[in-house]
């Protein structure tokens, strides 16, 4: 194990003196990697590790942009500050979500259902807000500086990024490790013999899904200081929820390094394919190639990539099992 | 596919030889002087074109790229930009995927690859990501499509805009409307406004109607019909529509819903002077035409139209027609002129500098383009003064093709205008 947190502090390194060689577009890719890893991160939390799935985690990304942007418009209020808001506001909604579920013992589709709705709901709802554009969406002003959260360049996007990503990689590493994180993965294996033994199941999905929303909602100020531009389908819609659960599912579900390993296979791909085939005028043909990954993966990797990675480095890190 | 392989970065021994050898007859050839032009030849300029090439919009998103090519190829034909040595210009595709953020890494890619004007996007939030992203980096955007205000509002120095705003949509369309009821001498009392629930429908929705009711036009709006993008059916929305007993009907639509709406309206027997829409699609694509043929007739369409007594339009048009098979409409038309005004700027310019192609902008005055309206001049603010509108009207022709016609302002008419309109039951 020493030799593989020796390799992962080698990588981190690698990733933080990166920028010294990599131009504005290739940071640019990077961002939008550290940007899906986290958010699958957090979604992990959640569904990796309790086995509660949730498809409607654009919600939390939803209500973190909105709510540190609609505080930093009207009252002048820092992203920092606001987004902290929004991961307390995501929480609430979460817990609330999670008490109609927990409480009520919504399982499998149940419990989707119930996610995805929720979303679906929000979007409608901030869709007819004029306070935030309704429909529309919000255009965000273009104020540089460390305290709006914006930047001319894509250098501190990709260091907070960076952080956002290790950072909760760390945090979830620590979850995992502890009395709770072994209790959230009892529920998922078996959630009614987690109940005969005692464990209060209730209290620990609550407490995995109130983490999870935080976390998710963090994403979300990130999103619109970066893009500039937020809007309800955008940001509630079913589009991000499954872009978001992607890379943890490819990567490795349930794992720490699973949503990383992900998110650095899928994102390139999606990029550099996009930008080989529209030069060969085969508009659509990245999304094909993204589809057809992404089932072969489920097919023959079921348990993610990670595993295959896990085993070619065995004998160097000396890893057990 | 396969050539695009073989340009791959591997070199074997043998491709290896085979380059040296071509290269060296072509460095012989040179020495003796026969393509001296060869290395004249500046080096192309790049345009950096962002549509949104997949996703919902990619029908509407590869028009655009067409648009913006057909430009281009016409630029290059012509001698490319003089005051730059004859550059010929190169279009560098970009794909939004009708996502923001996608957009922006795209742009940022464009950029890289050497990009010295974007120009996109048709969908607003990618235009707004596009526009910070060229701030950001001190590059001009010249927008071809997009209607929400917003994008020209922030301040930003970098950023143009050849097409009208939402705002100017509804002061031309109320203005229209006006302009008809006066010369037939009509006055209608209500109106029945409907729009598709998604972003665009809603805002341009949202606009007209309060543009209009501060208009003072005497026509009042006794009905609000908003339904989702995409329904199935439309009779109760119609049911509610016939309640009112409006004399004219004011709708925003996609294509889909538009044909839903004029059938469901014939069924019910709505009766109504007229169909006018304040500026949306749904009513002058070839194929709604082709397919509601007698159901279509008559409808206005307050739209960004092409002139049609444009010689640039005439020429682009065919081009259009032989390499497409389609006709040139309002987004092609300024994805055309787009590219157009930025190899304008360039040529002013005479030089790929950011700033300078910004100043070159802002001295713009335009007048070879093939739309409706006057020379293309920018604000200040980076909107195009003169983008203005035409109402469009379906007449009766043997030819779908050529049914659709400008019919106000009277400059640009190719047709007189029918109002009020036969009922729809009542036309053979």
């Amino acid at each position: 194990m020493k030799r593989l947190y020796l390799l992962l502090g080698l990588l981190l390194l690698v990733l933080l003196l990166l920028p010294l060689v990599l131009d504005k577009y290739a940071l640019g890719i990077f961002v939008m990697i550290f940007f899906y890893a986290y958010l699958g991160q957090s979604w992990n939390v959640l569904t990796g590790f309790t086995g509660h799935i949730s498809l409607g985690h654009a919600l939390y990304v939803g209500i973190g942009a909105y709510v540190s942007t609609f505080l930093a418009q009207k009252f002048g209020l820092s992203p920092w500050l606001g987004m902290l808001a929004g991961g307390v506001l995501a929480t609430l909604v979460a817990l609330s979500l999670g008490f109609l579920g927990f409480r009520f013992g919504l399982r499998g589709v149940y419990f989707v259902i119930l996610t995805i709705s929720c979303a679906e709901i929000a979007r409608l709802v901030v869709s007819h807000i004029d306070a935030v554009g309704s429909f529309s969406g919000i255009f965000l002003d273009f104020k540089p500086g460390l305290a709006n959260f914006q930047f001319r360049g894509n250098l501190p996007y990709y260091y907070i990024s960076l952080g956002f990503m290790v950072l909760g990689s760390l945090a979830v590493h620590l979850l995992a490790r502890s009395r709770t994180g072994r209790l959230m993965v009892a529920i998922r294996e078996d959630e009614q013999a987690a109940l005969a033994l005692g464990v209060n199941t209730f209290k620990y999905s609550m407490t995995t899904i109130g983490i999870s929303a935080f976390m998710t909602s963090l994403a979300g100020t990130f999103y619109a200081n970066y893009v500039y531009y937020l809007s309800p389908n955008s940001m509630f819609g079913m589009g991000l929820s499954i872009d978001l659960i992607l890379r943890p599912i490819i990567g490795g579900l349930g794992t720490v390094l699973g949503p990383i390993i992900g998110s650095f296979v899928l994102t390139p791909l999606s990029e550099v394919s996009r930008a080989y085939f529209a030069k060969g005028g085969l508009e659509g043909m990245h999304l094909v190639l993204y589809g057809v990954l992404a089932i072969l993966v489920v097919l023959f990797m079921r348990q993610g990539i990670l595993v295959y990675i896990k085993r070619a480095l065995k004998p160097l890190l000396k890893l057990e099992d | 596919m396969g050539q695009k392989k073989s340009e791959g970065k591997e070199v074997s021994r043998r491709a290896f030889l085979k380059t040296c050898g071509a290269a060296g007859l072509g460095a012989m050839a040179i020495s003796f002087g026969v393509p001296t032009l060869l290395k004249a030849q500046p080096k192309p300029i790049k345009i950096g074109s962002i549509q949104p090439a997949t996703g919902p919009l990619a029908v509407i998103g590869q028009g655009q790229r067409r648009g913006n090519q057909m430009a281009v190829d016409f630029i290059n034909a012509k001698g490319g930009i003089k005051s730059l040595g004859g550059a010929k210009l190169e279009l560098v595709l970009g794909d939004s995927e009708t996502k923001s953020e996608v957009g922006r890494s795209e742009a940022d890619r464009l950029i890289k690859e050497g990009a010295v004007v974007l120009v996109g996007a048709f969908e607003s939030g990618t235009g707004m990501a596009v526009a910070t992203l060229a701030e950001q980096r001190g590059l001009p955007f010249l927008v071809d499509v997009a209607t929400l205000d917003d994008i020209t509002q922030k301040g930003y120095k970098y950023t143009f805009r050849i097409f009208p705003t939402s705002t100017a949509f509804a002061q031309r369309g109320t203005d229209f409307i006006k302009e008809i009821m006066a010369a037939k001498k009509l006055s209608p009392k209500r109106a029945v406004v409907t729009y598709v629930g998604d972003a665009f429908g809603k805002t341009q929705g949202g606009f007209f109607i309060k543009h209009f009711k501060a208009a003072n036009t005497g026509i009042e709006i006794v009905e609000e019909i908003s339904y989702p993008l995409g329904i199935p059916d439309l009779s109760g929305e119609v049911a509610k529509i016939k309640a009112a007993k409006p004399d004219l009907l004011f709708p925003i639509c996609r294509p889909g819903d538009s044909m839903i709406l004029t059938r469901e309206l014939y069924k019910q027997r709505v009766e109504l002077l007229g169909i006018i829409s304040p500026g949306s699609p749904g009513w002058y694509e070839p194929s709604v035409v082709r397919d509601l043929d007698k159901l279509a007739l008559y409808v206005m369409d307050n739209v960004p139209w092409i002139n049609p007594a444009s010689p640039v339009y005439q020429e682009a048009n065919k081009l259009f027609e032989q390499k497409y098979k389609a006709y040139l409409d309002t987004n092609t038309g300024w994805a055309y002129t787009g590219v157009l005004v930025i190899a304008d700027a360039l040529e002013r310019a005479a030089s790929i500098d950011p700033d300078k192609i910004v100043a070159a902008f802002k001295a713009t005055n335009f007048k070879d383009h093939p739309m409706v309206g006057d020379a293309v001049q920018f604000a200040p603010n980076g909107d195009n003064k003169n983008a203005t509108t035409a109402m469009v009207q379906v007449l009766p022709e043997a030819d779908p093709l050529k049914r659709v016609k400008v019919v106000l302002p009277q400059k640009f008419a190719q047709a007189k205008l029918v109002f009020p309109a036969p009922q729809l039951w009542d036309r053979g």
